[in-house]
């Protein structure tokens, strides 16, 4: 039995047959298949999203602001480089916006050796295909005196912590 | 029942003959065709033989051309059967876990017996079956066996290749060295340069943000079982297609040679209609024509088989027992390897990702070239040059796919030798600064 506009004309102005038995339940049990497997589709597709998650934290503490020497630092977990200019701070991401590799200080900037971004020490692009220059954390002091550097809060380039 | 007269004793004899026949009732409830000595046990062994069936009971004396196939289809069936039977040995000594995974490696290599040989041809095969792959795909085109009706078959050969890629990017992962731990970083960045969808693509590969345990398992679980399931199931479709699209392609006039003798030819009687009923439309193909050009399956395709997994086998053995495929030092995040490469059959996209912004080089550009290769079949629609090399008919169509497999082997080429520290360009004879 086909559904097309004639016959809906016909059905709403009560001309034709009302829907068979058949045709009903048949149009019951092909969507109530679809409709479970679409279900279906859509539980399994939220089940590979997991939803708790074991992995580091994204505040990191980095001790006192004394322990750091003037200059760079480089912090291989967190993947992080630590600058201290006499009082000053301020954290740039060692992780290249270009695809993810962990960038190498070298005396004026940083080089990334996957694919051959370049980066000024401001975390600039230079030349390479990274698209952004490379992200500056917000850094803080904890009441207890240590320095706090938050790597979900992204900050301008420029800032510094005094401490 | 003579024996039963001639013994005197009807029971005794039935007894002896139930004895006797013992052990070849169990044969021949499991092989149901004599030795293929003439022509119905060569038919037979292709009808009743599951394994077998995938074979016609003929084959036309053009696909059995090594200059035509070069074996190639074969030759990557068969290297997905040594790297199903030694991936499933090593899957005994290996642990997906970011502690141990490196170590049972190393492991694999230094204790277990045969270990390093197992490796080796997992690994050498794997790449063997990439490049095999390849150079299928480029000769169904060359050869213009694409063309109706084998349109969807080729489909079907694309997404092989790309499953191949995929089992060959998941499975270089499994070690967790330096080499895995990167990739895993640079490929799942790519996945998030997608627009829109990009973020939940790496959550989702990833098992989470980061590269970890999740993410070793997922790969580990799409390597050892979903990838394969997907990879045996379009087979199956391939193979299958084959046989249902009429065997290899084959120009016209070799199926049935141009000027057969006249006493060859099978003439028609008007009142009858040679078809197959309910089979098939039109007359059996033989009618009007001569002899076709095509002998028996056994021996001749089995035996070529047969050899070339020999030969295949000896080579990646002993290919295996002479060169170690490599391991780089354990993961570690912080520090990148400078350069740092991707697996040769990667280094053409690598090379594109390097390009500029990675949605250009990683997600554009390969899926322009995906789909222009599933694409093919469906723009090119000329039936003509079909089963030939380099087809005359084809001078354009030819041409451009070799000058687009060159530009990929020639990108291959440049990342494999001409790379150096920070992705710079360097000649082969050229030092590297460190």
């Amino acid at each position: 039995m086909r559904i097309g506009r004639k016959r809906i004309e016909l059905l709403l102005e009560g001309k034709e047959e009302e829907v068979t038995r058949r045709t009903f339940f048949g149009t019951l049990g092909w969507s109530g298949l679809l409709l479970s497997m679409g279900v279906a589709g859509a539980a399994g597709f939220r089940f590979m999203f997991p939803n708790v998650l074991f992995e580091p934290s994204s505040i990191i503490k980095l001790g006192k602001p004394d322990s750091f020497p003037n200059g760079v630092t480089f912090l291989s977990e967190p993947r992080l480089f630590v600058f201290k200019n006499k009082g000053s701070f301020h954290v740039i991401s060692a992780v290249c916006t270009h695809l993810g590799c962990t960038v190498k200080k070298l005396i004026n900037g940083f080089n990334c050796p996957c694919h051959g971004s370049k980066f000024d020490v401001k975390g600039n692009v230079l030349s390479g295909p990274a698209p952004r220059p490379l992200e500056w954390f917000e850094v803080r002091l904890a009441p207890n005196g240590e320095l706090v550097v938050y790597k979900a809060k992204q900050v301008e380039q420029g800032f510094s912590l005094e401490a | 029942m003579n024996r039963d007269v001639r013994y005197g004793s009807q029971t005794l004899g039935r007894l002896l003959n139930w004895v006797t026949s013992f052990p070849v009732n169990i044969w021949k409830s499991i092989i149901r065709h004599g030795y293929p000595d003439n022509d119905r046990d060569r038919s037979e062994m292709m009808f009743q033989n599951v394994f077998l069936h995938i074979m016609p009971v003929r084959v036309s004396l053009n696909s059995l051309k090594a200059s035509f196939t070069m074996g190639l289809g074969v030759l990557a069936g068969l290297l997905f059967i040594i790297l199903t039977i030694t991936g499933v040995l090593l899957m005994f000594y290996y642990v997906p876990d970011v502690r141990r995974a490196y170590l049972d490696m190393k492991d694999l290599e230094f204790v277990v017996s045969y270990g390093m040989l197992l490796r080796n041809m997992h690994r050498w095969g794997a790449h063997l079956m990439v490049a095999v792959v390849f150079l299928h795909l480029c000769r169904v085109f060359l050869t213009g066996s694409y063309k109706p009706p084998r349109e969807f078959n080729w489909l079907i050969g694309v997404l092989l290749f790309i499953v191949t890629l995929l089992l060959s990017f998941t499975g270089y992962l499994l070690p967790w060295d330096q080499l895995a731990f990167w990739a895993i970083t640079v490929g799942t960045n790519i996945g998030r340069s997608a627009p829109i969808l990009g973020d939940m693509i790496s959550y989702l590969l990833l098992g989470g943000n980061i590269v970890g345990q999740n993410s070793l398992l997922r790969f580990y679980v799409l390597h050892i079982m979903v990838l394969p399931l997907a990879a045996i199931v379009l087979m199956a479709i391939h193979f299958w297609r084959i046989r249902k699209d009429g065997g290899l392609s084959r120009p016209e006039e070799d199926t049935f040679p141009l000027k057969p003798q006249p006493a060859q030819v099978f003439v028609k009687n008007p009142h009858k209609t040679y078809g197959l009923m309910m089979f098939m439309a039109g007359t059996s193909p033989g009618v009007d024509k001569g002899p076709d050009n095509t002998v028996f399956s056994v021996p001749h395709l089995l035996m070529r088989l047969l050899l070339l997994s020999m030969v295949l086998t000896l080579v990646i053995t002993v290919f295996s027992l002479f060169i170690n495929a490599p391991l780089e030092e354990l993961a570690n995040p912080a520090l990148t390897p400078n350069p740092s490469k991707a697996p040769w059959y990667f280094l053409g996209l690598q090379e594109m990702v390097s390009w500029g912004r990675p949605i250009w080089g990683g997600v554009i550009a390969p899926g322009l070239i995906v789909l222009g290769l599933l694409l093919i079949p469906y723009l090119d629609r000329s039936k003509k040059g079909i089963g030939v090399w380099f087809s005359p008919q084809r001078k354009l169509a030819c041409t451009l796919f070799v000058i687009f497999a060159v530009a990929m082997i020639v990108a291959i080429v440049i990342g494999t030798f001409m790379r150096g520290p920070n992705w710079g360009f360097y000649w082969p004879w050229q030092p590297w600064p460190y």
